[in-house]
């Protein structure tokens, strides 16, 4: 008999990857939702006080940490579902690579925004 | 010269048609539709982001503009799909290292069951200000 779980992914290493991201965006979303949304007067903070708050050497880290982590977590998934399409292994690397350039250049405008901002 | 292959896009999305499937094929398909929904609001984030980079006029305009009933019925959305993903992933992380396997289903439903009420907390809170 067909075992529906069963079709859950096996431990690859991007999938090792997914889950690492995956446990570690529990806590800095987590973190990331508190700080933003839930203490910030009103659900939302304004511009000076966005400023303020990267401006604060450990919440900097953490948002960096968070745009890194989200980024490579909700690559990974979308190479998941792609590779489903069942590519040959040429086009599967070549899908690994572009992607791997999304999320060099996602992170990489997340990183220029937030110097912007705190300058 | 590259074409659709229908046989190959049809057993891709073969997951997504749940229609008589057990809770497990339900618990897969939900964590990748809330996956994807996730994906489309993480660009959509970082694009609105950028209106902190036009300065102060731009950035305080869209913050009034996000507390309205309508934004914030969006941002439940939002965590309803965060809860969902997030603890769903949890378990299948747990079973991929092989912890709770023959428990996965009661786990699904409780994690969920979880989801819900931290949701309804959330939704009080966002609504109450």
């Amino acid at each position: 008999m067909e075992n529906p779980f069963a079709q859950e992914p096996k431990a690859t290493s991007a999938w090792l990857w997914q889950v690492f991201t995956g446990v570690g965006l529990v806590i800095l979303l987590g973190l990331h939702f508190i700080a933003n949304h839930f203490i910030a007067k009103g659900g939302l903070r304004n511009f000076a006080d966005v400023v303020a708050y990267l401006r604060n050497p450990i919440i900097l880290v953490l948002e960096l940490m968070f745009l890194v982590f989200v980024t490579t977590h909700a690559l990974l998934g979308v190479r998941a579902i792609l590779l489903d399409l069942g590519f040959s292994e040429r086009t599967e690397n070549r899908l690994s690579r572009v992607l791997g350039g999304v999320g060099v250049l996602t992170v990489s405008y997340g990183l220029w925004l937030t110097w912007v901002i705190i300058h | 010269m590259a074409t659709l292959n229908y046989p190959k896009i049809r057993r891709a999305g073969r997951w997504i048609d749940v229609r008589r499937r057990k809770l497990g094929m339900w618990a897969y398909a939900l964590n990748r539709i809330t996956g994807i929904g996730l994906v489309v609001y993480l660009y959509l984030h970082l694009g609105v982001l950028s209106l902190l980079a036009r300065g102060q006029s731009s950035w305080d305009s869209f913050v009034s503009l996000a507390r309205s009933p309508y934004y914030l019925a969006l941002d439940v959305l939002l965590l309803a799909g965060i809860l969902i993903h997030g603890l769903n992933g949890l378990r299948v992380a747990l079973t991929g290292f092989g912890i709770g396997v023959s428990a996965q289903k009661a786990l699904f439903g409780i994690l969920m069951l979880v989801a819900a009420v931290a949701l309804v907390a959330a939704a009080l809170k966002i609504f109450g200000g």
